[in-house]
């Protein structure tokens, strides 16, 4: 009965988070047929101002195509394919928006993201386009993605990356990244 | 030399319109641009423009009109463009149009990107 009552408390403790200004919230698979729904909902939930939804669209797909990538977690979708396990969480403040993803990350290979991300936070825009612009001339990563995606994050929020590294165990760790967006 | 026509969607993955138009030497490139596999996607019509460029030879007028893409599409336009300015250099005659909404202020700093990228003129033509 304790127990129950423990597990309950932790449901409504996750509740009133992820319900306190949240637009969208979503744990799980990040395959196609979820983008596509997450997609439709940002379309929908932000159609009153046109150049947030574009700019948190944008950053959605890059955001969760990583993590569909990258995620140590995964589905196995049966079909000899495989979608990362992940949570994002948007959200709406008086005078922002922030965008969170989370993901559990191979903690040996973690450590060229914070690079980037580190690299990304002490650029100007002037520089971070300049930035973007090297990173595209080079060899693409897998399936055509990787390298600029952080950067064009940065660009679209017009924000610094605000990232945190949790480490769970010698090889895992799980990967926040924060991301405001200005009204 | 066919055209090269692509109907686009916009379903779990937005597939761009493509109208290459052989006789009027007319490419256009519209719509929205994410994709299952993007690489696979952009290899026809990178051949066709090299086709095109070998064998018809006439002069080229690319229209892009795309209202979204995203970061390895960008990749894929940096190739289409960078083998129009290549085809300039030789002599071709070529004219880059892209359309983009006035309110996209991010689209316009895109745009000016690939201008300094690939030293194509590119017409900015807000809509």
């Amino acid at each position: 009965m304790e127990k129950n009552k423990e597990k309950a408390k932790v449901l409504y403790d996750m509740y009133s988070f992820a319900s306190q200004n949240t637009i969208i919230s979503y744990t799980g698979p990040f395959d196609s047929q979820v983008l596509a729904v997450l997609a439709a909902n940002i379309e929908y939930s932000l159609s009153k101002n046109p150049r947030i939804r574009k700019k948190i669209f944008k950053i959605f797909i890059e955001l969760a195509q990583n993590i569909s990538y990258y995620s140590l977690e995964k589905l196995d979708a049966g079909d000899g394919n495989e979608f990362g396990i992940g949570i994002l969480i948007i959200r709406e403040f008086d005078n922002h928006f922030t965008f969170a993803t989370g993901n559990i990350v191979d903690s040996k290979k973690i450590s060229p993201v914070i690079h980037k991300c580190e690299t990304i936070n002490l650029l100007d825009r002037d520089s971070l386009r300049q930035y973007k612009r090297k990173l595209r001339n080079l060899p693409p990563g897998i399936k055509g993605g990787g390298n600029i995606g952080l950067v064009q994050v940065a660009l679209t929020a017009n924000n610094p990356l605000d990232y945190k590294l949790i480490p769970l165990s010698e090889e895992q760790s799980f990967y926040i990244i924060n991301i405001k967006i200005d009204k | 030399m066919e055209d090269l026509i692509i109907e686009g969607s916009h379903k779990n993955y937005f597939i761009p319109s493509v109208n290459f138009n052989s006789k009027t030497g007319i490419c256009e490139l519209s719509g929205e641009s994410f994709l299952e596999d993007t690489v696979e996607f952009y290899k026809p019509l990178i051949s066709w423009l090299e086709q095109y460029i070998d064998g018809v030879k006439n002069p080229i007028a690319f229209i892009i009109k795309l209202t979204y893409f995203n970061t390895s599409t960008s990749r894929c336009i940096l190739d289409l463009l960078n083998i129009l300015k290549d085809y300039e250099d030789e002599n071709g005659e070529v004219v880059v149009n892209w359309h983009y909404d006035e309110n996209d202020s991010d689209m316009e700093e895109d745009i000016e990107d690939y201008i300094i990228d690939t030293g194509l003129d590119i017409n900015l033509i807000p809509f």
